[in-house]
């Protein structure tokens, strides 16, 4: 059964370093930056200070992966990809967590997302000037435009030659994706048909070889794990690179508690098989994500802060958003076969600016996306939209037709509000840790916003002559919980990601996240990070941190 | 609707040596699942298994073992639960609570075990648990039905619809490394893809 199949844990290797013991550390005395968490923001940072000549640790708390040997093309036992650590969930819609949202092991998040990497529209930075709701970004599009360039690049990510919506028009440096499933052509033709403009998703998945690794064989199991090495991900690209550059990573190791002297940080204390070690380090990088970095935050009390670190603001925790992710599961005559190809390889952002008209603010990506019968299954039987369940009999003969089923996914902007909260509950975990509780509730605008947009979904299936049977209740990704801005009494941290409390405290990651824009988010996380990168090499340099 | 699979010749098991080492490993243990219960006692497994057997509408043996022996393991896993609503008991309580108010309920409508009711009789109790509807008010003061249900009916779901015969049943190509697919556009399969009703 799953749970006496064992990863490998191969963090011991690169010579020389890191036995399993821990006894033969490579910065154990001091390094320049530790880095807690090893995704999407943290392995590019790793990459990029490490190249700069930096002393690096990256700390993550979950295994060093090895693809060929710890994923399996199987839904049920690669959830374990995820961070299934309880949480406590409340609010009127409680979230649904784990592989629908977060990643455990190095790479993140990045080793089981559909690769799906867009940009954020100009608006999405200014949605208080331009929309009167949510709150303006301290940065703007232009700021961000260069590292979206340089990650993209880097990636190599493929795309059509020209996308029709937001500041980038293309092209993609790789050629876009051919040929797509029949549910990604499906809904371009019912697109169409309705006058919406779509595209083959740009994707940081590989078109052709790069850098050692080969194309997309349309195997599907991008949430699985990636085997082929096609898709991106933090643990095949930027954290190889990083250690190449010397950067440690020290996996299976949860970091605890943030260590102080005085008003500055000094490094963390972190758990592995038992035993607590501890890491100093100049600059402290929190990239734990939207419910981990809060977390620690808030438990890391000392008397000069009483709140937690960098919480003066009172902002830790707080305006946390999912994507609203709805999904509509149309039956078609003939048969799609939602299990092959990469999963998301057609999309629409036709929806994606406020119209007035439609009675809300702000707007949305639909996805063609594929499913496999254990996300099906699960979803049309037990996350249905009206809140009925699909068991027995019934369930049976719909998942009999599994083969012709299409499916389009939204992924709609929630606006912020600071009762969607991560706070600490009075639990504890194996760690001695505070359980996090992660409050939600949908706000109207985000009701109207994905009413709409189950409307059009199910007039793109009606319109390759389908008929919409099923509507699920999801949401996708998480984004704020430290938010950037320019005012210390309403934000947690600068537009660099340095907190405004703590000079050498930086948080890096979804959790910076402003507004949550209304299409995926990596690409953002990880131009991000390239931007904070560069502002730390320069004022490392300058020792002005 | 569909009353039959539209794929009866289809083995997807017949590509396993297609499949890489791993995959094939994880898969195949569920073809021979080991009947050791470590969470569920003897009984409450019986019962576990005959509630499955109705959520899903199958009766294969096989199966059944496998989902049930799966649901064990991850009730006995230190393994988290990703998420826990507020106020809802951790899912090992919840799992026996929920049991026992079946058992309750099967006793208060039909007077007999729910293992012993005939197949409209077991449906109709579950329907109360799935909708919040149940009479033993007594069994049900620790967990609500509604919470249980859910959390029941996604677990079972997510491991019926991992074994390979039910992977056959509904056509499905399952694990394609090394090879992927080539065909993938609309009317395309290739040639080790279910065919519907034999044909191709």
């Amino acid at each position: 059964m799953a749970t006496d199949d064992r990863v490998t844990h191969n963090s011991d290797h690169y010579d020389g370093y890191r036995s399993r013991g821990m006894d033969k550390r490579k910065y154990a005395d001091e390094a320049d930056v530790c880095i807690v968490g090893a995704g999407a923001a943290g392995g590019v940072l790793a990459y990029e200070l490490a190249k700069a000549g930096l002393r690096v640790v990256v700390i993550e708390a979950g295994p060093f992966w090895d693809p060929q040997n710890d994923f399996a093309s199987d839904e049920l036992s690669m959830r374990r990809l995820a961070w299934q650590e309880t949480r406590l969930v409340a609010g009127n819609d409680p979230l649904k967590l784990g592989h629908n949202n977060s990643g455990r092991g190095v790479g993140g998040g990045t080793v089981h997302f559909t690769g799906v990497f867009l940009r954020f529209h100009e608006s999405d930075f200014q949605t208080r000037t331009i929309d009167g709701v949510g709150e303006d970004w301290p940065i703007r599009y232009k700021d961000l435009a260069p590292y979206y360039d340089k990650i993209e690049k880097e990636i190599a990510v493929s795309g059509p030659d020209h996308f029709p919506w937001g500041a980038f028009q293309g092209p993609y440096p790789y050629p876009v994706r051919e040929p797509i499933s029949a549910n990604a052509q499906l809904f371009r033709e019912g697109c169409d048909k309705l006058g919406f403009e779509s595209v083959v998703a740009p994707l940081a998945i590989l078109s052709a070889p790069f850098d050692g690794r080969p194309p997309c064989i349309n195997r599907g199991f991008c949430n699985q794990g990636c085997m082929p090495n096609a898709k991106y991900s933090g643990l095949i690209h930027h954290i190889p690179k990083a250690i190449a550059h010397g950067a440690e990573v020290l996996s299976d190791c949860m970091v605890t508690e943030i260590l102080m002297a005085g008003g500055r940080v000094s490094g963390v204390l972190f758990q592995h098989e038992g035993l607590t070690h501890r890491q100093m380090a100049r600059v402290v990088i929190l990239a734990g994500f939207v419910v981990e970095t809060p977390r620690l935050l808030l438990q890391s009390t000392t008397s000069r802060f009483p709140n937690g670190l960098a919480n003066s603001s009172g902002w830790v925790g707080k305006a946390i958003m999912p994507h609203s992710s709805h999904d509509v599961y149309g039956r078609l005559p003939d048969e799609v076969r939602l299990y092959k190809g990469t999963p998301v390889l057609a999309l629409t952002q036709h929806f994606y600016e406020t119209d007035q008209k439609r009675g809300f603010a702000r707007g949305y990506t639909l996805s063609a996306h594929g499913a496999r019968p254990v996300g099906m299954a699960g979803a049309i039987s037990a996350e249905r939209e009206d809140g009925s369940f699909l068991w027995g009999n019934r369930l049976r003969e719909t998942m009999l037709d599994y083969n012709q089923f299409a499916r389009i996914t939204l992924v709609g902007e929630v606006l912020p509000n600071p009762d969607n909260a991560v706070t600490l509950s009075g639990k504890k975990d194996e760690y001695g840790m505070p359980i996090p509780q992660v409050t939600f509730s949908y706000g109207e605008n985000d009701r109207k916003l994905y009413q709409h947009a189950i409307g059009q979904m199910k007039q793109i299936i009606e319109a390759v002559g389908g008929t919409p049977e099923h509507v699920v209740s999801d949401t996708a990704h998480l984004m704020g919980g430290c938010r950037m801005g320019d005012d210390p009494e309403t934000s947690v941290v600068n537009d660099f990601g340095q907190t405004h409390d703590i000079p050498n405290l930086f948080i890096a990651g979804a959790s910076t996240f402003v507004t949550s824009g209304g299409g995926n988010p990596t690409n953002t996380v990880m131009a991000l990070a390239a931007r904070t990168a560069d502002k730390l090499v320069e004022a490392m340099s300058r020792r002005d941190v | 609707m569909a009353k039959h699979s539209h794929y009866p010749s289809y083995d997807v098991w017949d590509q396993h040596k297609e499949w890489d080492a791993h995959t094939q490993k994880v898969v195949g243990k569920r073809r021979s699942p080991q009947v050791a219960h470590q969470f569920f006692t003897e009984t409450e497994a019986l019962l576990l298994q005959t509630v499955v057997s109705v959520l899903v509408d199958d009766h294969r043996l096989e199966v059944l073992t496998f989902v049930t022996q799966h649901l064990d393991d991850s009730a006995a896993s230190p393994i988290g639960e990703s998420q826990r609503k507020v106020g809802v008991p951790p899912k090992k309580e919840l799992y026996r609570l929920g049991l026992a108010g079946v058992e309750a309920e099967s006793h208060r409508t039909y007077g007999a075990s729910f293992v012993a009711l005939k197949p409209e009789e077991q449906e109709s109790v579950l329907q109360r648990v799935a909708s919040g509807k149940t009479q033993s008010e007594q069994a049900w003061t620790a967990a609500n039905p509604v919470d249980f249900f859910k959390k029941l009916l996604q677990d079972t779901v997510g491991a019926y619809y991992s074994h390979p015969l039910v992977w056959s049943d509904i056509g499905y190509g399952g694990p394609a490394y090394p090879r992927g697919y080539v065909r993938v556009e609309k009317g395309l399969t290739d040639p080790w893809e279910a065919k519907a009703n034999g044909n191709g």
